[in-house]
């Protein structure tokens, strides 16, 4: 019709090349700044900073992550050598974070890549970095499933893992439920609800575990599509079984359009846990929801902001004020989101631990040389500013590569701030439990 | 099983009205395939920008809500035109898939630009409507408001092309697209028409959606594939067709979710899509 045929070609060579533009990720971004010389050291960080999980944990993830990595160039590097990362956007994909762990591995010729928040990434991607003998370090990504049985030699996980969400919301229910819930443990009604990948299932079957070793009650175990546009529905069965507490996993988007609705469909509750992801976005949430977040529960590894850094050793309060220091003087939050302290804890652990006695040791990295090191970390309880040491299971272990002195805390939001009810050794007060008659959610 | 028991009746009730939230943008994406005939692929993209402008407007200007709905719609019809003027129109004669690239292509753009210009983080217009609640049945004010918008934008949409000059045409070329220039109609003016109307849907859906989602870059994925699905099984073109099976989808995916999963809802929901592809492959409601 209109037009030549020319002139059609480039509008077409342009419009794909703009959608190019948009689909591909952004180029590689490297960073080595601070005092430390000579030959970098070049590590992957792959993280998503597009797509809904960066708004879900994945960006503060990488801020952390970022500040770790200046600080430890600042600080000297690894034998005077600065770290070099080579950045990678998953978007929030599968597809695209293997194919961006090929162009690491590929043409990037990596020997480590850290970061990774989701668990729908981690269990193609370990398959993947364990086929290359390359070092896989994850920063965030949860499930069980991803180490469990596999036998791993080159994938570690400094963080903690879904079975300990699991242990950590249904050990708060059962420690409080006669004194706070006015019922035997095994007569409080307890519905999980989850997003249906490896994250939320893998949390959902731990729960599953968990009241079934201790003879609690579960109602209802239902999980959803997290790009879901309704779940009234599902609200609606939650009505109908009448749990006194909810537990959820889920990201952001969706934990959202659940609180929303739970709240129109006149859902009621006495307690609602959530589990890391999306619930460990208080800033956000409290944007949306207000004082309605107030009283709801998270189980994740503490924020560094919610402990008792007297508690820490010496050179991890330090290390933990100076982080949320820098943190916040970049991206000044009410309350540093969880993931920040992941991401640069467990960042820190492989640059302070893993890579400079590497490179002390042989004077590079080859990903051999840096797993005999991983195996060799062993940090005691209080020695990283998350608070739980590191040590990691030994090939042959079921959870081989995992962090066995992870662990996870359960807080609760007052005012948009954290604090630590679960476990009591450390809890920064007793839970407010049931929600009080005010509270829009609470049960009546 | 009870059919009086509250909570199916609920399950059913929001069913109807997630039909509502699908409705516009199937309306929308109908009106300019049949007119047009050729497939806006970032349709639930033009829906977002609508969101983001709504919210922008309300959020950050502080703007009253209704006249930040009032800009909406026109600034989406604006956009339809330069959708159709930049990209849709050189490309009327090039095979289909071409212009679906393309139109893909669009939607690439759209997510990155509102993904540079506005981050990933979730925007909320924080506005909400008390439910409503009747024999242990709850109904949300939110949805049941965005329902009735729905319906009554649908109305007027009905009104004018059943009852205009203009309407008349869109409908015969819609028919017809080879004869009508024939009988003296413009079909580059219809198609611009077409397309400002189209684009003005995405607004309305827009407007009615950010009562009920956050709004991020990516908030197309939530409801763009099954709003095409429902366009396909509706027929693909037919308005009436698209709206119908709009509330007939929405009520497979509400009441499969109350006697299997949300998971399964989905499934549900698929399947009958296929099954019906072979029963019926132009259409639930083709002529």
């Amino acid at each position: 019709m209109q037009g030549n045929p020319s002139s059609r070609r480039h509008l077409l060579q342009a419009t794909a090349g703009l959608g190019l533009a948009a689909t591909v990720p952004a180029a590689p971004k490297a960073w080595a700044q601070g005092p430390a010389r000579g030959e970098a050291l070049r590590i992957g960080v792959m993280t998503d900073l597009s797509g809904p999980f960066a708004g879900a944990g994945s960006q503060p993830l990488f801020w952390g992550a970022e500040v770790a990595i200046e600080l430890f160039n600042e600080r000297g590097g690894a034998g005077g050598r600065p770290v070099q990362a080579v950045t990678a956007d998953s978007q929030s994909k599968a597809d695209v974070a293997i194919n961006e762990a090929e162009r690491l591995l590929g043409q990037e010729k990596l020997e480590v890549v850290t970061g990774i928040y989701s668990s729908a990434h981690a269990v193609p991607l370990s398959q993947r970095f364990e086929q290359a003998k390359k070092i896989m370090w994850i920063t965030s990504a949860i499930a069980t499933a991803v180490l469990k049985d596999k036998n791993f030699q080159y994938i570690f996980r400094p963080t903690v893992h879904s079975d300990q969400y699991a242990e950590g919301s249904i050990s708060v229910i059962q420690e409080n439920a006669q004194s706070k819930f006015g019922a035997a443990p095994e007569r409080v009604r307890i519905a999980v609800i989850y997003e249906d990948g490896p994250y939320g299932t893998g949390v959902a079957t731990g729960i599953e575990q968990q009241c079934k070793a201790r003879n609690m009650l579960l109602v209802m175990k239902e999980g959803y599509s997290s790009s879901a546009p309704d779940l009234s529905t599902m609200i609606t069965k939650l009505r109908r079984e009448r749990p006194d507490v909810i537990l959820h996993a889920g990201y952001n988007p969706d934990i959202t359009l659940f609180l929303r609705q739970a709240r129109s469909g006149g859902l009621r509750f006495k307690a609602l846990i959530g589990h890391g992801a999306g619930y460990s976005q208080i800033d956000r949430l409290a944007e949306t929801f207000g004082a309605d977040m107030n009283g709801v529960c998270n189980v994740d590894p503490a924020g560094t902001q919610m402990l008792d850094h007297s508690k820490l050793s010496p050179d991890a309060a330090a290390l933990a004020q100076e982080f949320v220091r820098r943190f916040q003087a970049k991206h000044r939050m009410n309350d540093l989101p969880t993931h920040a302290s992941m991401g640069f804890n467990n960042t820190w652990v492989f640059l302070e631990n893993v890579l400079k006695p590497t490179v002390a040791r042989t004077g590079g990295m080859t990903a051999d040389a840096l797993r005999q090191s991983a195996l060799q970390v062993d940090i005691p309880v209080g020695g990283t500013i998350q608070g739980y040491g590191v040590k990691f299971n030994p090939p042959g272990h079921t959870m081989s590569g995992q962090n066995e002195r992870s662990v996870a805390v359960v807080m609760q939001y007052e005012n948009a701030k954290a604090k630590v009810i679960w476990p009591s050794a450390i809890a920064g007060g007793p839970p407010i439990f049931p929600l009080p008659a005010g509270h829009p959610y609470a049960a009546r | 099983m009870n059919i009086f028991d509250p909570f199916l009746i609920e399950a059913l009730i929001n069913g109807i009205l997630l039909g509502g939230v699908f409705a516009l943008p199937v309306l929308g994406l109908n009106l300019v395939f049949g007119v047009v005939d050729v497939v806006w692929l970032c349709y639930a993209e033009l829906v977002m920008v609508g969101m983001y402008i709504v919210w922008y407007l309300y959020n950050q200007m502080g703007w009253p809500l209704w006249m930040a709905f009032a800009v909406c719609l026109p600034c989406l019809a604006v956009l339809g035109v330069l959708l159709h003027v930049l990209v849709v129109r050189p490309l009327l004669t090039a095979p289909p898939i071409n212009q679906v690239l393309a139109t893909g292509g669009v939607l690439f753009v759209l997510q990155g630009g509102a993904t540079l210009v506005f981050s990933t983080e979730f925007r909320s217009l924080g506005v909400d409507m008390p439910p409503m609640e009747v024999w242990e049945v709850f109904i949300s004010g939110t949805k049941l408001s965005a329902f009735i918008a729905a319906l009554v934008g649908a109305a007027l949409l009905w009104l004018f092309l059943k009852y205009t000059y203009v309407g008349t045409a869109i409908r015969a070329i819609a028919r017809d697209r080879e004869v009508m220039p024939l009988m003296g109609v413009d079909p580059r003016r219809i198609y611009l028409i077409a397309s400002a109307i189209g684009g003005s849907l995405a607004g309305l859906a827009a407007c009615l959606l950010l009562v009920q989602l956050d709004v991020h870059p990516f908030v197309g994925l939530s409801f763009g594939p099954i709003t095409f699905m429902i366009c396909v099984m509706g027929g693909l073109g037919n308005m009436l067709g698209g709206f119908l099976a709009a509330f007939l989808m929405g009520v497979i995916i509400s009441v499969g979710g109350f006697w299997g999963t949300t998971e399964w809802s989905y499934v549900f929901a698929f399947l009958f899509f296929i099954i019906m592809m072979f029963v019926r492959p132009r259409g639930l409601f083709a002529r």
